[in-house]
């Protein structure tokens, strides 16, 4: 951070440097602020919309499926695993900064290209995700869970069914399809509100676009890394500036986990 | 930009960033497994100690990622400042909509 560097005399025309920090940075820094005001806008809804409805599918129970294993019920296994690619992926990122740091391009370009790699893994589990959501019948304004709240459960526990779990339950037992017509008739099993299905795909979506655009411009800095313009200039700052953006999902990830799938 | 980086800086920040990585791991494994074992043992009761364990494990995550993947614990106060005192704001917010949002409900109720 020697004063003595000319590129931020360039940043900065007016002369002092705010914060000691380059132009660049600080203006990811204060996009990603007003970001995370969008990112928790959209999060306050969906906590608004949940706390005035009556009934809300339980997590546990929806998102319960992993990709080979059909049939076999793992509550938040592919989900975690989806964290915990995103929390690598933003960490070979930060490696790749690093090595930006000591100007060693050939350490940037693994790196950066390993967290480029883990982006697009996230990505494609996403996708798994949402293609099996919409084949059990979940979409934007459709949402094919049952409900039946606790005093109604034959298990004691409230249960959120899909299509495929209620039909599961009638074979295992637990209703006979008389049992299952009546109680939709007299209110003891309700269909799912849309508006679970609308927030988990607007707010799930919101954040994988974030992701993709995070690819698309890593891998344009990965190709201009590779044709040594940061090497030329001796500045990798723009592998920090897209460090911080790619560090940003991963952040705002922690919370849609949260919202959605934990609580 | 610290091309003038020592060796023994470099290799500080490095193992800073994996012991980071491996509480972030370990955080989210317990997370996930004490959401299941809730699940599985207590069913839907005494949530509201589970959701606040949850809340509070999530923000020990983003005071990683934000500190030590972001760079924020090594950048001035002033900066730091700027950027987290906004966040401030977000308090409100979830208060507020939080309990609009009940008493939605419970409007629902009188009138259905």
């Amino acid at each position: 951070m020697a004063s003595t560097d000319i590129s931020h005399e360039i940043d900065w025309k007016g002369g002092n440097r705010p914060f000691q920090a380059r132009y660049g940075k600080l203006m990811m820094w204060y996009f990603l602020v007003s970001d995370a005001f969008t990112f928790t806008t959209f999060l306050v809804t969906y906590g608004l919309i949940r706390f005035s409805s009556t009934i809300w599918p339980d997590p546990n129970q929806v998102f319960n499926a992993m990709p080979f294993l059909h049939g076999v019920k793992v509550p938040l296994g592919f989900v975690s695993i989806m964290t915990f690619i995103l929390i690598l992926s933003s960490v070979f990122v930060v490696r790749a900064v690093q090595e930006g740091h000591r100007l060693n391009k050939n350490g940037v370009l693994k790196w950066m290209g390993l967290g480029i790699l883990g982006g697009i893994a996230f990505l494609g589990c996403q996708a798994w995700e949402w293609s099996h959501m919409h084949h059990e019948g979940m979409w934007f304004d459709r949402n094919s869970l049952q409900i039946v709240p606790k005093d109604f459960s034959p298990t004691g526990e409230a249960l959120t069914l899909s299509p495929a779990a209620l039909e599961e339950a009638i074979e295992d037992g637990l209703f006979t399809e008389a049992q299952v017509t009546e109680m939709q008739a007299n209110g003891q099993m309700k269909k799912a509100p849309v508006n679970f299905t609308n927030l988990f795909f607007f707010i799930t979506g919101f954040h994988g676009l974030h992701v993709l655009s995070g690819i698309i411009l890593n891998i344009i800095a990965w190709i201009n890394t590779a044709k040594g313009v940061y090497q030329r200039r001796k500045d990798y700052e723009m592998i920090e500036k897209m460090g911080l953006y790619w560090h940003f999902v991963d952040l705002v990830w922690v919370f849609v986990f949260l919202c959605f799938y934990l609580l | 930009m610290a091309h003038d980086l020592t060796d023994e800086q470099y290799n500080s920040q490095v193992s800073a960033v994996w012991k980071a990585t491996l509480w972030l791991s370990i955080i989210t494994i317990v997370e996930v497994a004490v959401a299941l074992v809730w699940y599985y043992k207590l069913g839907s009761d005494h949530k509201l100690f589970l959701n606040g364990f949850l809340i509070i494990a999530s923000l020990l995550k983003a005071f990683f990622i934000v500190g030590e993947f972001m760079h924020l614990n090594y950048e001035k106060r002033a900066l730091t400042l700027s950027i987290l005192v906004p966040m401030v704001l977000f308090i409100w917010g979830i208060i507020a909509f939080l309990i609009e949002g009940d008493s939605i409900k419970n409007l629902r109720g009188l009138f259905n």
